[in-house]
């Protein structure tokens, strides 16, 4: 009887969790002019309008770029940063760990503001580099945090037996060091791509009319027009995710990216 | 562990040439504390030596120097005549086994082996053969394919052995390899690998800080604290002529007598305790006559005679059956003498007067 309650609570949760995904995609399927559910008629035609606006198009490939961009230097900073804060006692080091840690408390729309008057003050004029920038604060401090649990788990006799065999310094952090840390980093990578992908609250202060990535067109498009063409970008949104969470699951496995993989994390 | 005849020969016939380890005055500097100060040692090809001491007294780091991790901060460390100091650990030729297994946890047992062979970019057929036979010579035959953590402590640690043997090292370090196992897979292991030094010839440095495991495995051993060398024997000298305070103290159980050297007699050199005269041997140079000595006898070469009342006379003042031994304490006017009689001796019984005898070659002597 418990576990029947159990059960019955699981799926509510889920669905609580899911309904919102469901009431988008179903109603962008609908045939009227603006957003309802339950959708009435059926069409793709939503779709369709989707292709035909440049704009989103466009918005999407500077969302993607960023996105990757983002993903692979975390991974390349984190790794430094982890490496450095975990190995070496360097002056600041205590300041750098801290501002890393604190970095998660920091609302975003705070950090938005901060960056606008900073981006100005330097010069900066909007670009993708500037928005890279702000969304690198978003990243990496989360990638080096799982660099940094990845390298605690390394026995650092493993790297002094490597260099004992023959392995140069390069080899033993290509052998030893980086698998350790091979999870975390892949992790830290696609947690940067998901968080500058769907990140509104900072981009919304960075971008320009001509550049806004797709988070931000969507949400400018809204306040117009609202017809099915958002749910039906919401949905593309959603299965691009879907697609990359099965491709990561066949390369990698998408519970090892969280840690849930002993053998790399040990 | 299983013989494989044809590598242990070869292995042998290398030994004759390789391993032969000379450090001179090396110092190491941590934190602002000399740990290691002008440690001298010397080895044989082919000995097996231990490096013995409490934690912190600086045998750990002295290998590490050995093995290039860490950088003397004065002296020369030779190999075969090759001053390898300077040199970065992955030009030196030594295989190590750590207390924590150290083995890569990404690889599997066959290219943990393999890693060393890969690094030195041996053909893959001659690899693999070479890793089969040396998997197999520390019985683990039939785990290639395994990750580490599927094995057991023991079973890892035989794997690191055998990742550290297949580059046919030119010294071999173990650093405190058996502390992480329980107890009866400890002696089995150190056994093992004592037999398996012994049939390869590869020389090896072992650092323990079990005495026992010392004295078990070890050509000889130097006792270390506090960053030198206390004294560097073979076992039964370090247990039965120990030369320093520290060294019979770490080392088992001792009785430490104060007296006067009294010189050289027929029975080796005489040294007044309370009213008694004893005998022992010299740790190192003789002191002068009248000098103030300590004497140290092991427990288990001291013999209880009742027959006669002269010598070191006392008072049993408890006996106590402990299964393999029976101890016996003696209270004379030197101090309390513990001996450990054999199970089957003739224990006197308390309160009798006895006389407590040792061979003079069995006991040390040094000046206080």
């Amino acid at each position: 009887m418990i576990r029947l309650l159990g059960t019955g609570f699981a799926c509510l949760v889920g669905l609580f969790l899911i309904a919102p995904v469901l009431v988008t995609v179903a109603s962008s399927l609908t045939t009227t002019r603006y957003v309802t559910f339950p959708p009435q008629g059926f069409t793709l035609r939503w779709y369709a309008e989707v292709f035909r606006k440049e704009e989103f198009l466009s918005s999407f490939v500077l969302s993607v770029g960023v996105a990757l961009a983002a993903a692979a230097v975390s991974a390349v900073v984190g790794l430094a940063c982890g490496l450095a804060i975990h190995r070496y006692r360097f002056p600041g080091r205590a300041a750098l760990e801290g501002v890393l840690a604190s970095a998660f408390a920091v609302p975003t729309i705070v950090l938005g503001i901060g960056l606008l008057q900073w981006f100005a003050q330097m010069g900066l004029a909007s670009s993708p580099f500037t928005l890279l920038l702000a969304h690198l604060v978003l990243t990496v401090p989360y990638t080096v945090r799982l660099v940094l649990a990845g390298l605690a788990g390394l026995d650092r006799s493993a790297e002094k037996a490597a260099a004992g065999l023959g392995a140069a310094p390069f080899l033993v952090f290509w052998h030893v060091t980086l698998p350790a840390v091979r999870g975390p980093l892949i992790g830290g990578a696609f947690f940067a791509f998901i968080t500058s992908f769907d990140d509104l609250t900072v981009a919304l202060f960075v971008v320009t009319t001509d550049l806004q990535t797709l988070p931000v067109r969507i949400f400018n498009y809204m306040q117009y027009d609202y017809d099915p063409t958002v749910t039906a970008i919401g949905t593309l949104m959603v299965l691009f995710a879907a697609v990359a969470v099965v491709v990561i699951e066949r390369f990698v496995g998408v519970a090892k990216l969280f840690g849930a993989d002993t053998e790399q994390n040990r | 562990m299983r013989a494989s005849t044809a590598t242990a020969e070869v292995s042998a016939d290398d030994a004759v040439r390789r391993g032969r380890l000379r450090l001179d005055g090396v110092r190491k500097v941590l934190g602002g504390k000399e740990v290691v100060s002008a440690v001298d040692l010397e080895t044989e090809p082919g000995e097996f030596l231990t490096l013995l001491g409490p934690s912190g007294c600086g045998k750990s780091t002295t290998l590490n120097m050995v093995a290039g991790h860490l950088t003397a901060d004065g002296g020369v460390i030779e190999v075969d005549g090759r001053d390898v100091t300077g040199t970065p650990p992955h030009r030196r030729s030594m295989g190590m086994v750590f207390q924590s297994y150290a083995l890569f946890p990404h690889m599997t047992i066959a290219d943990n082996v393999a890693f060393g062979l890969r690094m030195r970019k041996v053909a893959a057929a001659e690899r693999d053969r070479q890793v089969a036979e040396v998997l197999e010579m520390v019985g683990l035959d039939g785990m290639a394919g395994r990750h580490p953590r599927q094995l057991s402590g023991g079973q890892q640690q035989r794997a690191a052995l055998a990742r550290a043997l297949v580059i046919q090292p030119d010294l071999l370090l173990l650093d405190e390899p058996f502390s992480n196992l329980d107890a009866q897979l400890r002696v089995r292991l150190r056994e093992e690998v004592g037999a398996l030094q012994r049939r390869i010839g590869t020389t090896t440095i072992l650092v323990t800080h079990d005495q026992e495991e010392a004295l078990a495995v070890s050509d000889r051993i130097a006792v270390m604290a506090d960053g030198v060398i206390h004294q560097l024997d073979r076992p039964r000298e370090i247990y039965l002529r120990p030369g320093t305070d520290f060294v019979a103290q770490f080392i088992g159980e001792v009785n430490a007598l104060d007296g006067t050297a009294a010189g050289f007699t027929r029975d080796g050199y005489a040294c007044r305790v309370a009213d008694a005269t004893v005998a022992a041997t010299p740790a190192g140079e003789a002191p002068a006559e009248g000098t103030e000595v300590r004497v140290y006898v092991r427990p288990e070469v001291v013999r209880i005679r009742t027959d006669r009342t002269s010598g070191l006379v006392g008072t049993v003042r408890e006996t106590r059956f402990l299964g393999s031994r029976i101890r016996c304490v003696v209270a004379t006017p030197a101090g309390d003498v513990t001996a450990a009689l054999p199970f089957d001796a003739d224990v006197p019984a308390v309160g009798e007067e006895v006389t407590c005898e040792w061979r003079p070659s069995d006991a040390s002597l040094t000046a206080r």
